[in-house]
């Protein structure tokens, strides 16, 4: 009994001498991170010291961490960096730059396939076509990395983090500019996107398409080209977001299509051409929402049934709701409509009078676009008080009857 | 008088053509999805006898669109096809393939090709299954 004790207490002490740490650097035997990469063992770490290290297509197939000590990787065009093909890989803190552009999915700057429980961290990526890409792979970590793009309209780019058909994802703290979608989500799910900043992308700073069950909070998305859009999904939790400057006749702050069963709570919809447009949704709960200085503030387009609008603040939207058909299922209970003009005469914090919030206008815009321009012209201020005092073309019941008279805070 | 009349009658109806134009990638939204539309290989069009034109950032967009509304009628239902990209040819006469391997726009996996030939050539290298025109409307239960 001692005896087996005291060999397991020896094993303990020889462990640490199981996996080895191998270092890269310039004047050494290994100088190469590829060569690094071959010699080692499953369980070892590389730790790749500064410099530049002009290497490209590093097939990673054990299961090593890779540190970097302030190195630069430069595929001088030539295609992409890494590629992981086995499971508990770690790639950690290297810059990664000139990256070919291709649409060939090998070539993005780190390419994962068929490989679990990774974890991408701390790295920055400039100028790539395709930044992360993850195809079937499960749990893995993509925390804390910069991708700085270089897209414009018209030429043919790549996603910051693309995901496909992979589920257990962690995305976290990243920083995506300009690419053409800052993260792409498609058949990915149980993922959680959090803390992430995605800006100045030439089509969505969000997109995500047949992915269930994910959470997205405390992200910020900021003067994307087309804004945000989701569409295929359920039971998602969209919290605490900030989704702002998407202007454009075809920018969305939040574009949903499709989305059953979700949470849409504590987000921030602020100077969007239209602040959150609905199509084809069911059952989702919009709560503690704010929606200011949008050109919509809530666009709802068709199909969309059993939707709650409780406790937003709509602060000045040139149309906070605007709607799209004869019958309404969709309840607005408790909001703050900063356009009501009603009285609280017993002083309760509600309005005693309901609040409508379609302008007949609306309707008039959502048929001839190219009426906008009559947008506070005073035939158009006395059509919608008319409508106001006795409505014909809004749905009777799309009214909130609780409108609160203060802000939420 | 005559003559002005004759050129009136002549402005109007030439305001009822009906020709396919081009597809302004990074610009025009799918009719269906609203999405950019982006992918050169996989972006489809649809002209009605009036005129009027819908894009579509997949082709699989055109078909759900289709399938909504039957009681439109089209002059020309046009596609690019995987090896010519932002070229728009006619529908009917592609081929088409269904592979999980060669992904499209909205996740149906499905590219058009110019001929059987060159269908047959992804085909090998990738797997799936090829279709005509009419068997993928079937099989899009159109």
């Amino acid at each position: 009994m001692l005896k087996h004790s005291f060999l397991s207490l020896m094993f303990l002490f020889y462990l640490p001498l199981l996996s080895k740490s191998i270092i890269v650097k310039k004047n050494s035997t290994i100088n190469t991170i590829e060569r690094a990469i071959n010699v080692a063992g499953n369980n070892d770490t590389i730790i790749v010291e500064k410099g530049t290290y002009y290497e490209h297509e590093l097939h990673i197939s054990k299961h090593i961490t890779l540190i970097s000590k302030e190195a630069t990787i430069d595929a001088e065009y030539k295609g992409g960096i890494f590629v992981l093909e086995a499971d508990s890989i770690t790639i950690k803190g290297f810059i990664l730059n000139n990256i070919k552009s291709s649409h060939i999915k090998d070539k993005s700057a780190i390419y994962v396939i068929n490989a679990n429980y990774f974890t991408i961290e701390d790295n920055t990526i400039n100028n790539p076509f395709f930044a992360i890409q993850i195809h079937r792979s499960k749990y893995g970590i993509i925390n804390n990395n910069n991708i700085y793009g270089d897209a414009k309209v018209g030429k043919n780019s790549g996603n910051g983090v693309h995901i496909w058909h992979s589920d257990h994802l962690q995305i976290s703290n990243n920083h995506i500019n300009q690419m053409r979608d800052g993260i792409y989500l498609e058949f990915a799910d149980d993922c959680k996107i959090e803390h992430n900043i995605s800006t100045n992308n030439i089509r969505y700073g969000l997109h995500f398409m047949f992915s269930n069950n994910n959470l997205y909070a405390n992200n910020e998305f900021n003067n994307n080209g087309a804004g945000v859009a989701v569409m295929f999904s359920k039971f998602i939790h969209i919290e605490n977001n900030l989704f702002k400057l998407n202007w454009g006749s075809a920018s969305y702050g939040l574009l949903l299509k499709e989305i059953y069963d979700s949470e849409i709570t504590n987000n921030t919809f602020v100077q969007n051409t239209i602040g959150i447009y609905s199509e084809g949704t069911a059952r989702i709960n919009y709560q503690n929402n704010s929606l200011k200085n949008n050109g919509w503030g809530v666009k709802i387009a068709g199909g969309c049934y059993e939707n709650k609008f409780t406790n937003n603040n709509f602060i000045n939207n040139a149309f906070d709701i605007s709607y799209n058909g004869r019958m309404n299922d969709n309840t607005f209970n408790r909001n703050y409509w900063s356009a009501y003009t009603g009285y609280d005469l017993d002083k309760d914090g509600v309005g005693d009078i309901p609040y409508r919030p379609v302008k007949l206008f609306s309707y008039i815009v959502n048929r001839t676009p190219e009426t906008i321009v009559l947008l506070r012209s005073l035939f158009i201020d006395l059509i919608n008080f008319s409508e106001k005092v006795s409505p014909i073309f809004t749905p009777d019941q799309l009214k909130d009857n609780q409108p609160l008279i203060k802000l939420i805070n | 008088m005559n003559k002005l009349i004759y050129i009136i009658t002549l402005m109007l109806l030439c305001a009822c053509n009906s020709k396919p134009r081009v597809i302004a990638y990074g610009k025009d939204n799918c009719h269906y999805c609203k999405m950019t539309i982006v992918d050169q290989q996989h972006a489809s069009e649809l002209v009605t006898k009036k005129g009027k034109i819908y894009v579509y950032d997949a082709i699989e967009c055109m078909l759900y669109d289709l399938k909504d509304h039957p009681e439109r009628d089209y002059k020309y239902h046009l596609v690019n096809t995987y090896n010519n990209p932002k070229i728009l040819k006619n529908a009917h006469q592609s081929i088409y393939l269904i592979s999980e391997k060669l992904p499209s726009p909205m996740g149906a996996n499905l590219t058009a090709f110019k001929d059987i030939e060159q269908g047959e050539i992804m085909l090998q290298e990738l797997g799936g299954k090829l279709y005509s025109w009419d068997d993928l409307k079937k099989q899009f239960n159109l």
